[in-house]
């Protein structure tokens, strides 16, 4: 067997068992092979409990502030929630009749735990997840970069199962922390790496050196085709030293230099515009600087409460969470809209911000080379269909922007479950079609390079997208 | 059987495979079939050393090639593609018609496919049509041939037994290294499943970097599991003891007490309450909150009390235990409690499960014991049960440190009676009168599983010295073998780099400790050879006897006693190993090897994607069935042929309901005597078998079939061609037809009959049993038809037809099978051609001990085939 096929086999197995592992540090290291284009590909998502407003089209407040647009793939009008878009409108895409299947009939205060995985988390009982697609990605693009993700939330950490403060979860389904304090975030990727972390490096170095003496020793004891199998196990001890010595240039290498003018690193979420917009700020230094290229931001939590509720009042609006179950009351639908159109806003500051700096490579500007979501795991009041979902960026990966993108069959005007006030909507029969949103992201991460072909148990793409 | 009664039987035997059909009136039973079976056994007539076998390297079919395929070729091929034309620069006449050595292999796959899919010669070229039976006739001697090659090609591969360890045996070795009683490898990726089905098969077990840096992370977490540093932690205890918890709830103002006498008591009867037996008072109870107890001193025991808390079938105790436990560390969950009555037939069990409800719509519930723990004492002596539940192993509130009091940061535990009790005048309810809960729980101070590895002796104060021995000790556990003084330096040199950078000597040696858990010889089984010596099929050591005892027969690492064992070289002798063997079986650990080898050989991993059963007690019973049946028959020593028919059963409660078994009470599966026309007995009639080879509504014949040739019978079908032609669900006449009909429609093409026909009848015969392997005589209305013939023209009437097939005419293949699988699991590695001879041999001497499968195991064990490299 020679050290190609060693290499062929190993693939084929991580492969077989279904554990999509990248084994990037063979591309990086991989000498004389023809030089690629080493512009970053990066992806974002960000998550907004609580859905959106979904007035029924009798309601006279459905032409203004029904949040998905109306009209066709090209021809779609903002309504009054999104038109803050409208300058974007040629970078963005806006999706409907998405939604992860094994959550459709789960009450919505219990879905942000899915919304990237897609996994049958339930309403009760026994509790599971499963990986997200930012941490799929991250698996691979982490290699390139001092941080495999940034992961954020408003409320922070990881909260309690079925009520998430975070949107990332790792391979075994566990819930990754998330940061909220940016004076935090903006030390752990711009300030110096800890002590802890070389002594740590130092031990394992020298953990390998043993390791790899002992097995040297052990395969002059064993037959040719015993110490072929060796090889392996070496092998990985010598790719586990690879990764080490990249660790060591990251510890070595300078922390870059960002441009801190527009961060307000004291900013609380009640000084939400602030607080907003210097998270944002922070996910555009990293990419930027190419400190990570995966980012999650949850904005505020499921069913309200702590810092979540602080949101909309920079809009002038009381506790986000009432404004889902107060559309009925005078002003309601506009001010639920109201508290959307300004996480849209926010959103789209963003990926402008993004869209005006030049990629450093020089292939595009850094929009081009990220795709950004924003959604949530609702639509109508807590019902877990056909998810609001935007998009933006993304064009040199390979997306076509400008396009409201209808799926599924039988609500093609929105109006399944719209209006609702009352848990009658997500414990109802599911009358309309919609596709599993786990083929987009398999889009998604084909577009980024990963091999795959299935997410969550779903297999294939979406087409159109 | 009395000598007559043989006598008959061998008479009748001698009118061989008609005899089903001569005498229908009449049929034996299995029983007899086993007897007159075992008489036309090859391996019990041939004498050792003349005995040839039947599994010989196969060779290439020239004589069908020269004599009727390259007639037809020449007919309807060569126009196009040979001398004259040669389209798809295909030229058949150049081809070497030997696919097992010749170089044309896959020329012969691609003439295969058209040929199969009926895409060659052309639909237009009337002048070269070939008949149907032609056709077949090609297909089939190149279906045949290409089987062949592709088996050669498997076998010239060289196999060792060199191999890591599986996550399963890695994980039980952890376990009996360290002494820590829970699943410690979770974090490795699952094992990728040989042909064979095995998960233990040295070719497929590989190594990635990410695994590799997973067991490294494992090792060190383990070990900080097992150890303890500085002072004893004082426990946080919780004690809930019913005699004041009803002094509190009846004394509340509007305390609704009833009397036990009262007749209303049968209202509360059913409901969850604590009760005063002495007086009669009661009250309705089903949450408590409770708060640690400061300076409790854990394991005090209270005298028995009156007041008990009566937990009636499918009740729970709902115990708020605040936000109090540590992160880590065994929690005991000591619970004192009897039965209120003692019918035999009703039992009752306790199940833990932690909840937390953080907010609206968060919340989780988990069960987080391993298994229900039955009661069986009564309530006038109780008992003590003790769950230990591993802290950091559970989803626990993450809210539980907060400052503020949202999310909600309390944790609830749950115990709960799951029992079949049936009710009546006096139900079966378990009375509870005491509950202590603690965490971190230490039996002892340190613990043993610290002090086994940090022995408490003199030399403690001697790092040097001391670092030493701990090493050694460890390191000959590790590696199964003596450890040299060099190895013993490397070790103690990682120490010394490491020893400036921690307070104290243990936090330094536990990371070194770790490396050793990374090291090949542990992740490895190895087979040293001595680099002088060429020949490569020596004996293995004693050492590596032990392991490869061990693993075997425990999944896991040998213990101090076959180590020891071992150093004294005297292994090998035959009264030592077989004392050894026996021990080894007699210990628990030896269910592990009932458990994976049975999952792995009969491929119950396949129940797992099974989405049609949606009672989980079932799916478990129907999972664990075949293991105690496999279990069963290795302690008695029985016939392996009672796999194929048995006149009992072996079920729980749930399976016994399943299969229409009355009088079987309680989880635990046990032999019953069951009758002909319960129609199960054996493994084929398995629930989970029947299940996991259905398509989720109904029976499927072809995945039955594969598996008893796969499985059982070790003569698997070839894959699939590409491009078979799907069965046309829209065909109007296909959809009419009944399931049987359209297996035969599919079969009679071309394409599809020379692997269908040695398939299908195999799963036909098992038509009786539906989607959930239950008995069925009607399908639709219509009488089930499970009566199938094998392309040796022999009729299987049904499963009782199969199984009469089987024990009179397959004995030796069913035994050889066994003896196969049971090699294969026993190496860890693919058998080869090489080891046909071995095979044969093991299975002459196999069937002269009347197939037991507990002499299966030691002939296996003592084999040449078991101690060679």
């Amino acid at each position: 067997m020679n050290n190609k096929s060693a290499l062929l086999n190993r693939r084929t197995f991580l492969h077989g068992t279904g554990v999509a592992l990248a084994l990037p540090w063979f591309e990086t290291f991989a000498a004389g092979s023809p030089k690629r284009d080493d512009t970053p590909k990066r992806f974002v998502s960000v998550y907004h409990p609580d859905g959106v407003g979904l007035p029924l089209k009798s309601d006279p407040a459905w032409k203004d502030w029904s949040w998905f647009p109306q009209g066709g793939e090209k021809d779609f009008e903002l309504t009054r929630v999104l038109d803050v878009l409208e300058p974007l409108r040629s970078d963005i895409t806006i999706y409907s009749g998405l939604s992860h299947p094994a959550a459709r009939k789960v009450h919505g205060h219990s879905n942000a735990d899915q919304y990237l995985t897609g996994a049958a988390t339930g309403g009760h009982g026994p509790y599971r997840n499963s990986i997200s697609l930012d941490q799929a990605y991250a698996e691979h693009a982490g290699e390139f970069t001092r941080h495999s993700s940034l992961v954020m939330s408003t409320n922070g950490g990881v909260g309690g199962p079925r009520g998430a403060q975070t949107q990332s979860f790792n391979r075994e389904g566990r819930p990754i922390p998330a940061m909220n304090k940016p004076k935090q975030i903006f030390d752990m990727l711009f300030l110096t790496n800890s002590k802890d972390a070389a002594a740590r490096l130092a031990r394992s170095k020298s953990a390998l050196d043993l390791l790899i003496a002992n097995t040297r020793s052990l395969g002059r004891q064993l037959s040719k085709h015993d110490q072929e199998t060796l090889k392996q196990y070496l092998d990985s001890v010598r790719d586990t030293e690879v990764k080490l010595a990249k660790a060591q240039r990251w510890i070595d290498t300078p922390i870059p230099d960002v441009d801190t003018r527009n961060l307000h690193l004291d900013a609380e979420p009640k000084e939400a515009r602030l607080y907003f917009q210097t998270m944002y700020e922070l996910i555009y230094l990293a990419f930027l600087s190419d400190s990570t290229r995966v980012a999650t931001f949850q904005l505020g939590r499921e069913n309200g409460e702590g810092p979540h509720d602080l949101l909309s009042m920079a809009v002038g609006l009381g506790g986000a969470h009432g404004l889902t179950h107060a559309v009925k009351k005078p002003k309601g639908w506009e001010n639920l809209g109201t508290y959307n159109r300004y996480q849209a806003e926010e959103f789209g500051r963003f990926a402008q911000r993004l869209k005006d700096t030049p990629e450093p490579t020089g292939n595009g500007n850094l929009l081009d080379n990220t795709f950004a979501m924003h959604g949530s795991a609702s639509s109508s009041f807590h019902l877990s269909r056909n998810y609001p979902i935007i998009s933006a960026g993304g064009k040199n990966l390979g997306f076509e922007n400008g396009r409201y993108l209808k799926f599924g069959k039988g609500n093609e005007d929105n109006q399944a479950g719209a209006g609702i006030v009352s848990d009658v909507g997500w414990r109802g029969k599911i009358e309309a079609e919609e596709l599993p949103l786990a083929q987009l992201f398999v889009t998604i991460l084909q577009r980024l390079g990963i091999e795959t072909d299935s997410f969550a148990g779903q297999t294939g793409t979406l087409s159109r997208v | 059987m009395k000598p007559l009664e043989l006598a008959i039987l061998l008479v009748i035997s001698s009118a061989g495979a008609v005899l089903a059909a001569d005498a229908p009136e009449t049929p034996i039973t299995l029983e007899q079939a086993k007897e007159i079976g075992r008489t036309k056994s090859r391996f019990l007539q041939v004498t050792k050393g003349n005995s040839q076998s039947l599994h010989a390297v196969p060779k290439a079919n020239l004589a069908f090639f020269q004599q009727s395929v390259r007639p037809l070729l020449t007919r309807s091929c060569i126009a196009c593609h040979g001398p004259e034309k040669s389209e798809g620069r295909l030229r058949v006449d150049g081809l070497n018609p030997d696919l097992l050595t010749g170089p044309d292999v896959e020329r012969w796959r691609e003439v295969y496919n058209v040929l199969s899919n009926s895409e060659m010669p052309p639909d237009d070229e009337l002048d070269y049509a070939l008949a149907d039976a032609d056709r077949g006739g090609i297909v089939d001697w190149l279906s045949d041939e290409l089987n062949k090659a592709s088996v050669l090609r498997r076998n010239q591969k060289e196999h060792s037994s060199f191999r890591r360890l599986t996550k399963y045996e890695y994980n039980y070795a952890l376990q009996d290294l360290l002494g820590l009683p829970y699943s410690l490898a979770n974090k490795l990726p699952p094992e990728a499943t040989s042909e064979d089905g095995f998960k233990n098969s040295s070719e497929l077990l590989q190594m990635s970097a990410t695994q590799f840096e997973t067991y490294r992370e494992i090792g060190l977490k383990a070990l900080k599991r097992a150890t303890v540093s500085g002072e004893r932690i004082n426990p946080v205890t919780y004690v809930i003891s019913m005699q004041k918890e009803l002094d509190r709830a009846a004394s509340g103002k509007d305390a609704k007490t009833f009397d036990k006498n009262d007749e209303s008591y049968k209202k509360n009867r059913n409901r969850q309450h604590l009760l005063n037996r002495e007086t009669g008072q009661g009250i309705q109870f089903s949450n408590a909150k409770s708060k640690p107890q400061p300076e409790t001193a854990v394991g005090q025991t209270p005298a028995v009390s009156p007041v008990v808390l009566v937990l009636p079938r499918s009740n729970e105790l709902k115990l708020n235990l605040d936000r109090f436990l540590p992160d880590e560390g065994i929690m005991r969950v000591r619970i004192r409690v009897g039965r209120s009555t003692m019918t035999p037939d009703e039992y009752a069990s306790l199940r833990l499960i932690f909840s937390a409800h953080t907010s609206n719509n968060a919340n989780f519930s988990n069960t987080i014991s391993e298994h229900d723990i039955p009661v069986t004492a009564s309530a006038d002596d109780p008992e003590f049960i003790d769950f230990m539940i591993p802290l950091g192993d559970i989803q626990r509130n993450p809210f539980r440190k907060l400052t503020t009091t949202f999310p909600r940061r309390d944790e609830f535990l749950h115990i709960r009676n799951v029992s079949n009790a049936r009710g009546g005048e006096e139900p079966l309810s378990l009375l509870i009168d005491h509950i202590e809960i603690s965490a971190p729980f230490y039996e002892q101070w340190p613990p043993k599983t610290h002090t086994d590895i940090f022995v408490d002796n003199g030399n403690k104060n001697d790092e040097q010295i001391y670092g030493r021995e701990v090493l050694t000790r460890f390191l000959r556990r590790v590696w199964r073998r003596p450890v040299t003084s060099q190895e013993v330096d490397q070790f103690m040199a990682l120490f010394m780099k490491y020893r400036p950078g921690f307070s104290n000597f243990e936090d330094a040696m536990l990371e070194v400790l770790a490396t050793a858990l990374a090291t090949p010889e542990f992740l490895y089984l190895t087979q040293k050879i001595d680099p002088r010596s060429a020949d490569t099929r020596t004996p293995i050591s004693d050492w590596e006897l032990a392991s490869r005892l061990s693993i075997f027969l425990w999944s896991s690492i040998p213990d101090d006693e076959l180590l020891d064992v071992a150093a004294q070289g005297n292994l090998r002798e035959p009264g030592v190993l077989k004392a050894q063997v026996k021990r080894m079986l007699a210990d628990s650990r030896s269910q592990r090897f009932a458990r994976n080898f049975v999952r792995q050989w009969l491929g119950l991993d396949g129940l797992d994607s099974v989405v049609h059963v949606t009672d989980s007690s079932l799916t478990e019973a129907m999972q664990e069935e075949p293991i105690a049946f496999f279990d069963d028959v290795l302690r008695r020593n029985g016939s392996i042929m009672d796999f194929i028919h048995s006149d009992f059963a072996i079920v729980n409660e749930r399976l016994a309901a399943h299969y229409r078994i009355r009088g079987v009470y309680g989880p635990h599966f046990r032999r019953v005597a069951i009758e002909p026309q319960t129609n199960r007995g054996g493994l084929l009639t398995g629930a989970a078998i029947l299940t996991m080879n259905s398509d989720g509504t109904d029976s499927h014949p072809l995945k039955r079939g594969v598996w008893m040739l796969e499985r059982i019978l070790h003569d698997p079908p070839p894959p699939p061609p590409p491009n078979v032609p799907e069965v046309d669900l829209t065909d109007p006449a296909i959809l009419k037809m009944t399931l049987k009909e359209r297996i035969a429609d599919h079969r009679n093409k071309a394409a599809c009959i020379s692997c269908h026909s040695r398939i299908d009848p195999w799963g036909i015969a098992f038509e009786n049993y539906d989607a959930l392997g239950s008995y069925r005589t009607q399908i639709k209305n219509q009488p089930v038809d499970a009566t199938s013939e094998l392309f040796n023209k022999q009729t299987l009437a049904g499963m009782d037809g199969l199984k009469r097939y089987l024990l009179t005419d397959r004995q030796d293949q069913l035994a050889r099978a066994m003896v196969h699988k049971l090699t294969a699991y026993a190496l860890g590695r693919p058998l080869s051609f090489g080891d046909h001879a071995d095979i044969d041999d093991l299975t002459a001497q196999f069937r002269k001990t009347d197939d037991r499968l507990g002499d299966l195991v030691h002939l296996i064990i003592s084999s040449k085939i078991f101690n060679s490299k």
